[in-house]
Parts: C-alpha cells; sequence; structure tokens
C-alpha cells in the first residue's frame, strides 16, 4: 500500500464531484418513486420500464427516425411519460385503491414485465448490442469540462445534473407555492380527509402519477448515456437504486430521498475510488472489489432494511381514516368442491397421458427438449407454490435459490467429482440453508418489505457472489462454461433425452404429492392461519416467524432441488440466461397470474414458460388442429414478447382473484355447470324442489 | 393457597410522553368473570394488550398462575393458557368454522413437525376431529361446521373466536368488546352461550367491554379504569352505583345528552 498522502483529499474531491451526476439522476428516480408512493401507496416497481420507455423512445426517434433533439424529447419525455403515468393510474391502480400492499406490488411487478415489451412490440424498437444511447446535446459524451482541475465532467454528465436540479426545484417550488401541491401534501396525509373536504382526490392522484412519470421519463433519457446498449433489466436496476435512495428517506420523505440518491452517487464513486487502493495487496479482495461497487445499491439497500428498525417501522398506509376502509374482498368458495378436483384430477391424468405418449413417440429433440424445460421449471415453481400460495409472501430471489442448486452440482462434480444427483441434492439443502440464514432478517419486515429485501439479495447475488470462483467459477467458466454432467443411474443412462425426461417427470411428481401434503398438513394449515389473519394466528400459539421460516426453507429446498435439475438437463448452469433476477422475476408472474395456490398452476405455469412461445405464438398449435403447418394463420408468428405483455397484464387480476386466471375461471365455469343442472333437476321432477342455494358456491367477491 | 389466574402489578405505559397505564393492578381467580370497563381512552386496550404481549408494558409483571410472563411474546403466552376475542373479528379467511378449532387443536397438541406432514401424517385424524366437534356442539355451531366463515353472521364469527380459543384449554379468556356490532338479543345470547361454556371448562374471563347492561349482568367483579388510573374495584353492581364512577364514565354520558 504505496501511495502519496496528499492525493487523497484530491481523490475524495474527485470522488465526490464524480458521483455528483448520477447522484442527482438517482435522487430524481427517488424523488418520482417517493411521490407515487405517498399519494396513492403503489410501490412501484415498474418505475423503472416507464424510465426505459421514454429512454427507448428517444433513442428510437433520434438514431432511427432521424429526428431533432427537440422534438424527440417532447415526445419522450413531455408527452410520452405522463401520458403513461396517466394510463396506469386511471387504468389500473385507481382501481386497486383498497386492495392490500402486496396486491398492488404484484400487479407492479407484473406491469415491469409487460410495459417494455409491450412498447418494443408498439413501436417496433430492438435493443441492439453495442449501440451506445446518447444524451440530449450534442457531443455530450465527447466534449469534456474540467473547472477544478481534478474531474473531467462530460457534457452529458452536467446536463444531466443541471436538468435533475431544475426538475427538483420546480417540483419544490410546485409543492410550496401552488395550489394542486397543496392538495397534494394533503393528499399525501390522508386521502379521505382530504376528499371529505371537497378536494378530488382521485384527481390530485392522478396529476401526481403524471408528473413521477414524468421524472421517470425524465431520468430515463438522461441516465441512458451511461449504459452500452438500451435493454430493460438495466433500468430495472436503477428502480433498485431508486428504492435504495428512497429508504434512506423511509419511503416518505422527499428532502431526505434526494440526499438519499445524491450520497448513494458519491458512496458508488467513492468506493471505486478507494477500495482498488487497499484492496490492491490481496487478491481476494480485489476480487471482491471489483464486484462489489456494482452491487453497492442493493448492499445499502439490503443493509437499510435488516438493521434500520425505522424502516421496517412504516406504516404501509398512515391514514388516519383507514379504518374505514371497505375491507378487502374476501375469497369466497377459495376451497374447491371435491366434484371439481375430481373433474381436474381426471382431466389431468388423461391429459398428460395423451401429451405424454405423443411426447415420447413423435417429438423431436428440439420439442423433448421444451417439454423437459416445461416440467423442470413446474418443479421450481411448486417453491413459489410454497412461498407465495401457501405463506402470502412474495419473494423476488426465487432464482437465486435455483442458482445455488446448479451451482453445487457444477462445483461438487467439477472440483469433488460428486455424483451429479447427489451433488444436486446437497445444492438444495445449501439453498434451504442460505433460505433460512436469510429469512431470519428479512421476514421482521413484512409485506412489501420481504419482497423488496429478497430482491436485493437476488441483485447482490448476481453482482457479487456469480463472480467469486468458487461460486460461478470465476475466469475458467468464461471460456469452458459451467458443466454439469447428465446424471447415471444404474444402468440407466440419463444423457438419453427421454430417459432425463422420465427423471424430471418423476422428480415432479415427487415435489407435487409433497407440496400437496404439506397443505393439507399443519404446515400448511399453520401458514394458511398466518397469512389469514397474523393476530389471530398468534392468539392461538401460533408462531409467525417460525411458520414463515419454514416456509422459506421449503420453498428454497424446491428451488435448488429444481435449479440444479435444470442445470442437468441444459448440461451447463447457464446462470445469465436461466436464473438471473430479471429472469426469475418473470416467473413470480407466471405463476401468479396462472395460479399460485395449486399445483396445477405451477405446471401450467412452466409450460406456459417454456411451449406458450413455441405452441402458440409460432402457430404450432394450429398446425396440429388444421392439420398441416402449412395452415398457420399468416398473423404468425407473433414476437415471443407477447409472453411477457400477456402475463405480466395476467397479474393485474390477482387484486381480486388471488388464486389466479386459470383457477378463478374454472371455479366460475363449475359454478355456472351445477347451477345449470340445478336447473334441469327442478324442471325435470315437477314439483320444483327448494332452489340449492347453499350448494353453488359463492364466487364473486362479496365487496 | 393457589395464585391467581392472572395478577397484574403496577403496569405502566407511555406512549412518547402521554401516560396511557398508570401502575395498574389487578388480579382475576379461577373460575370467576371479572369485568374492565372505563370511557373511551381509558387505556383499556392498552392494559390488554401488555396483558396479551402485543405491546410491552414499561413497568410492572404480568403473571400467568404465579408465572411471571411479562417478557414473553404473544404466541408464547396463548400457549401458556391465555385465549382470546377480538373486537374487529379476526378470522381466516377461505376456511370452514371447522378448520379453524382443528388448527388452535393442532397448534396445542403442539404434535404437527413438516415431516409427519410429508409422510402424510398431517391430515386431520378422527381423535381431533371429534374434540372440535364437541365444542362447536356445545357453542351451538354443529350446523355451521362445514360452512365456509364468509357465510356467518357478525355474531356466529365471534362464537368461532371464542370457540377456536377454547380449542386451547385456556385459563383465562380475555374478550374484546364482544358486545361491538351485535343488537341486544345477540349480545344476550353471546352471554348465555359463554356462561354456559365456563361452567363446563371451568376457565376464568376478563371482560372489556362498553356495554354496561352486558357487564352489570355478566361479570361478578369490576375493575373502572379513568385516564389511565384504576378509580375503583370491587363486585360490579357496587362499582357501577358508586359516585366516582358515575361521574367519571357515566357522568360523561349524561353531559353529552
Amino acid at each position: 500500500m504505496t501511495f502519496a498522502a496528499a492525493s487523497v483529499g484530491e481523490d475524495l474531491f474527485r470522488a465526490l464531484l464524480q458521483g455528483m451526476a448520477p447522484g442527482t439522476v438517482y435522487a430524481l428516480i427517488a424523488l418520482g418513486f417517493v411521490l407515487t408512493y405517498k399519494t396513492s401507496g403503489v410501490f412501484n416497481l415498474a418505475f423503472g420500464a416507464q424510465a426505459y420507455v421514454s429512454a427507448a423512445m428517444y433513442f428510437q426517434a433520434r438514431v432511427e427516425w432521424g429526428w431533432a433533439i427537440v422534438p424527440a424529447l417532447v415526445v419522450s419525455v413531455l408527452l410520452l411519460a405522463p401520458a403513461l403515468g396517466l394510463i396506469l393510474e386511471r387504468l389500473i391502480f385507481r382501481h386497486l385503491r383498497t386492495s392490500s400492499a402486496v396486491a398492488k406490488l404484484v400487479v407492479a411487478i407484473g406491469l415491469t414485465v409487460a410495459i417494455p415489451s409491450l412498447f418494443e412490440v408498439l413501436i417496433g424498437f430492438e435493443p441492439v448490442a453495442g449501440r451506445t444511447p446518447e444524451g440530449i446535446v450534442p457531443g455530450g459524451a465527447t466534449v469534456f469540462y474540467d473547472p477544478f482541475g481534478v474531474y473531467r465532467f462530460s457534457r452529458d454528465e452536467l446536463v444531466a445534473m443541471v436538468v435533475a436540479l431544475v426538475a427538483m426545484a420546480v417540483l419544490a417550488a410546485l409543492f410550496r407555492y401552488s395550489g394542486i401541491g397543496l392538495q397534494m401534501r394533503a393528499v399525501v396525509e390522508s386521502p379521505r380527509m382530504t376528499e371529505l373536504n371537497g378536494i378530488r382526490a382521485d384527481r390530485v392522484s392522478a396529476f401526481s402519477w403524471a408528473l413521477s412519470s414524468l421524472f421517470a421519463g425524465l431520468a430515463g433519457v438522461l441516465i441512458a448515456p451511461r449504459f452500452n446498449t438500451l435493454a430493460a433489466p438495466d433500468f430495472f436496476n436503477l428502480v433498485v437504486v431508486a428504492i435504495a435512495a428512497a429508504a434512506v428517506g423511509r419511503l416518505v420523505s422527499l428532502p431526505r430521498a434526494l440526499a438519499g440518491g445524491l450520497g448513494l452517487g458519491i458512496l458508488i464513486a467513492l468506493a471505486n475510488t478507494f477500495l482498488p487502493r487497499w484492496s490492491g495487496d490481496h487478491p481476494l479482495l480485489a476480487s471482491i472489489q471489483e464486484n462489489v461497487t456494482p452491487a453497492m445499491p442493493f448492499v445499502v439497500l439490503f443493509g437499510l432494511l435488516v438493521l434500520w428498525p425505522a424502516v421496517r417501522r412504516t406504516r404501509e398506509q398512515s391514514d388516519p381514516l383507514s379504518g374505514v376502509d371497505p375491507p378487502p374482498p374476501s375469497l369466497a368458495a377459495a376451497e374447491r368442491s371435491p366434484a371439481l378436483t375430481r373433474v381436474t384430477r381426471v382431466f389431468a391424468v388423461a391429459f398428460f397421458v395423451v401429451v405424454g405418449l405423443a411426447v415420447f413417440t413423435q417429438a423431436d429433440a428440439s420439442w423433448l427438449f421444451l417439454v423437459t424445460q416445461a416440467v423442470i421449471l413446474s418443479t421450481i415453481y411448486l417453491s413459489i407454490t410454497v412461498i407465495t400460495g401457501l405463506a402470502g409472501q412474495i419473494s423476488l430471489c426465487q432464482g437465486t435459490f435455483a442458482a445455488i442448486g446448479g451451482f453445487t452440482a457444477f462445483q461438487l462434480t467439477d472440483r469433488a467429482g460428486l455424483p451429479v444427483l447427489l451433488a444436486g441434492l446437497i445444492g438444495a439443502v445449501l439453498a434451504a440453508a442460505v433460505g433460512t440464514v436469510l429469512s431470519l432478517p428479512v421476514l421482521r419486515l413484512g409485506g412489501v418489505w420481504v419482497a423488496i429485501a429478497t430482491l436485493a439479495f437476488a441483485f447482490f447475488f448476481d453482482a457479487v457472489m456469480v463472480k467469486l470462483p468458487w461460486i460461478g467459477g470465476g475466469d475458467t467458466s468464461l471460456l469452458q462454461g459451467t458443466r454439469v454432467p447428465r446424471p447415471t443411474i444404474g444402468p440407466w443412462d440419463l444423457a438419453d433425452d427421454k430417459q432425463f425426461l422420465v427423471l424430471a417427470l418423476l422428480m415432479f411428481t415427487v415435489v407435487s404429492f409433497a407440496v400437496i401434503r404439506i397443505r393439507e398438513g399443519t404446515v400448511g394449515r399453520t401458514l394458511r392461519a398466518v397469512r389469514g389473519s397474523e393476530v389471530a394466528a398468534q392468539s392461538i400459539g401460533i408462531s409467525p416467524p417460525r411458520a414463515r421460516i419454514t416456509a422459506f426453507a421449503v420453498s428454497a429446498f424446491i428451488a435448488g432441488l429444481g435449479g440444479s435439475l435444470l442445470a442437468m438437463h441444459q448440461e451447463n448452469v447457464n446462470y445469465g440466461s436461466n436464473f438471473a433476477p430479471f429472469a426469475a422475476l418473470f416467473w413470480l408472474v407466471l405463476v401468479v397470474s396462472l395460479g399460485s395456490r395449486t399445483v396445477e398452476g405451477a405446471a401450467q405455469a412452466g409450460a406456459a414458460f417454456a411451449l406458450f412461445d413455441a405452441v402458440v405464438l409460432k402457430g404450432a398449435v394450429f398446425g396440429w388442429i388444421l392439420r398441416s403447418p402449412d395452415r398457420i394463420p399468416g398473423f404468425l408468428p407473433l414476437s415471443p414478447k407477447w409472453r411477457f405483455i400477456l402475463f405480466g397484464l395476467g397479474t393485474i387480476q390477482f387484486a381480486r382473484h388471488p388464486e389466479g386466471l386459470v383457477e378463478y375461471g374454472k371455479r366460475r365455469a363449475h359454478a355456472r355447470v351445477e347451477q345449470a343442472l340445478a336447473r334441469m333437476r327442478r324442471t325435470g321432477d315437477e314439483p320444483a324442489p327448494p332452489a340449492p342455494v347453499e350448494q353453488a358456491p359463492v364466487e364473486e367477491p362479496v365487496a | 393457597m393457589t395464585p391467581p389466574v392472572l395478577e397484574a402489578t403496577g403496569v405502566a405505559k407511555s406512549f412518547a410522553g402521554i401516560v396511557a397505564l398508570r401502575d395498574v393492578s389487578l388480579e382475576v381467580r379461577a373460575g370467576e368473570r371479572v369485568g374492565l370497563i372505563g370511557p373511551n381512552g381509558a387505556g383499556k386496550t392498552t392494559f390488554f394488550n401488555c396483558v396479551l404481549g402485543v405491546i410491552r408494558a414499561d413497568r410492572g409483571t404480568v403473571q400467568l398462575n404465579g408465572e411471571d410472563i411479562s417478557r414473553l411474546p404473544v404466541h408464547a403466552r396463548a400457549r401458556r393458557g391465555i385465549g382470546r376475542s377480538f373486537q374487529r373479528i379476526e378470522l381466516f379467511p377461505e376456511s370452514t368454522v371447522r378448520e379453524h378449532l382443528l388448527i388452535a387443536e393442532r397448534t396445542r397438541r403442539g404434535d404437527g413437525r413438516l415431516w409427519r406432514d410429508l409422510l402424510g401424517l398431517g391430515r386431520p385424524r378422527p381423535d381431533e376431529l371429534a374434540a372440535c366437534d364437541e365444542v362447536l356442539d356445545l357453542l351451538g355451531l354443529g350446523d355451521l361446521a362445514d360452512e365456509p366463515i364468509e357465510h356467518l353472521s357478525l355474531g356466529q364469527g365471534r362464537l368461532v373466536e371464542v370457540g377456536r380459543a377454547l380449542m386451547t384449554r385456556p385459563r383465562l379468556l380475555l374478550l374484546d368488546e364482544p358486545s361491538s356490532g351485535l343488537d341486544r338479543q345477540e349480545t344476550a345470547d353471546l352471554a348465555a352461550t359463554l356462561r354456559a361454556v365456563q361452567a363446563e371448562h371451568g376457565f376464568a374471563i376478563l371482560l372489556v367491554e362498553h356495554d354496561v347492561e352486558l357487564v352489570e349482568g355478566f361479570t361478578e367483579r369490576a375493575y373502572v379504569l379513568d385516564f389511565g388510573s384504576l378509580i375503583a374495584a370491587g363486585p360490579t353492581r357496587e362499582v357501577l352505583d358508586s359516585a366516582i364512577v358515575r361521574t367519571a364514565y357515566l357522568g360523561d354520558m349524561e353531559h353529552q345528552r
């Protein structure tokens, strides 16, 4: 460690300046995030998607359509961004005002997945690697200024800083001096109280959505030049950064969110400047340092959540009149009637026999691959059935648990030469252990915060852990990949794809039965009680944290097991495409929109993930029905992005029907059949017996 | 002499400098029905929560059958014999009436383990179902056992809460304003059922209540809280008739008229 003492001060100053530019933009996003959260109680994870839409629109207009800067800016930031905010408020979140915070979060997660794809499909935007977005001034990346002689600001950076500061000043003035600002402050305190005073809280809320969306768009356009390629996941990372900044202000204080954003930018710059010095002599530290800087916001967020009790105590809704809210819609007839269960089981068996025969006799290698993938993903999705369906917790790190299983299988076969099935099992146990340890601090948070903390953990794993040699394989894996062999059991060599599919099916069956038994047993009943009413569960002696820790451990175990299977199937862990946080987000969206309560829902979600593209969007199903691949309708194939759009938007029904689309539809159909049968019976044998009111399950929520 | 079922000694609690409870001492003996009354904001709910462990008292101790439970979390106190009902009804959605009792019974037995579930041993057992049905019959809920909770009236829901609490075999049942939301007839029915059940099971009852009529007819002794302090204690009728209580509690009402 040799460096001149004098340079420390200079480095400090340089880091400070360097951190200012991204810091102001982070602050901008954090402000917008807090604004929506305060005025509508929505934990808007889709904020990054909103920023992405504006950035992509600007990019498209400038680069593809050759527009001048000003019209491109007006359309993307001043028109598109507020319009998007208004649409979201009007069409979606206004109707969710009395829904639980978790339901709103799930919808926001669905939108995070849907909005970028929807935009790309509508506009025809395609992210192209290596085409760097440009800023809002000519020569933004090439002209530099060096006012203090220590750090050279690019023109882009300076402009971003100035624009962000102006936007914040305008917001402050708006709050202080304008009528709508005063109303916004009132709505923040209590929407109902404000309405009682004759102010339409709806309009104020719509205005603040438009305003915060404008902030998101502005921030998106300003920060875009920092990315090499415009891609939605980077903007999703951005919203996590914003949450970290907003958490500094406990999500409610605008000035503190501003300070948080600025501080985070500077903290990252400081780490970038000083960590290399201290770690230069230690190879271990160096490898950590390289990866810690991108993970800084996630570390800060996770640390804040776990270590700072004040954040946890932030009430999700601090409205003094919130007691007069109508209760959330109750879920009548959540239990299936025995008849429906029987019908479902018979249908499922028939379906599996037919499809199974078709797959084993007809399928070529590519279909076999997709079907196997569907089965394995269904197994992984059962982990979401446990944690979200049974325990009612939103975990956004299921991909990480699965990755732990996959990486363990890779490491133990690669280094220790263990049989891969044993290695996979150890991986599952390891994932369960990590899940347990993680759940200890996280579970005290409750509600929305569990989702955010698990998300922070997923990003931390993604940014730091994966790059460590003893997890992701380090440099060698870049050349050789993270190879995992196929297992051999006695005489069976599962290198053969059909035999491996049998193994995958076997695993899925075993895990399914385990999940069903847990659901019907003590653990499932306990979790249902805790999910239904935590205070009531405590009052009969149930310890909610203990119940949830069990759920986390079981869920992580299943995910780890499935993850190792997936790695065996692909003979490679393929972390980036399989388990990255953004990809795993889509898992949750799929399972929740199709049905997180049932094994069936998990199976359908797995099939949707692997097969929806090939069967529906590419039109194979029409080919089968019409018995000729030539008669596939002309509008097909559709873009695979429709997967994200359809299932992302499918989460919107979660607030009303948490049991999922398929399950809800099935129950409705079943109720209709029952009613029709009852009517037939009545007309059949006169005189009419009294209408069997009790028999027909009530399907519509009471409220 | 056996210790009282519940003995609170010098319980004090303040929120941000505002005193909610000032050295409140109270005891409930085995098989007794005791009322805790007082005007709005007197600290009834705060005291209730201190006993349950929802909040922790600043000073003072809470003893259950002579054991100090002041530092235990809510669920541990429940396991030691405190059952409760809720003012705003708290049931488990998407469950039937019997399932409410079943989960309480299973929790009391404490023999539910993950591995037992996995072996298929987690399903309801005949003896558990019999125990549930016994209590349901006692409460007059036998016909509703398989009804989803969403189909019940408020009064029935409150009885389910009581039944669920009974499955934990409580020594002390805390009732939090059980008459709220019920009309006079329903309240009277509830009181009659509670008496009958208590005669069978022999637990003690601490009733926090606004409805003077219910307190008068149902409890043997009563404590009166006002501004966080106990201002009267004794046989219910005497307490309700005393001048100090009339000014603090009933007198308020007369002023408003």
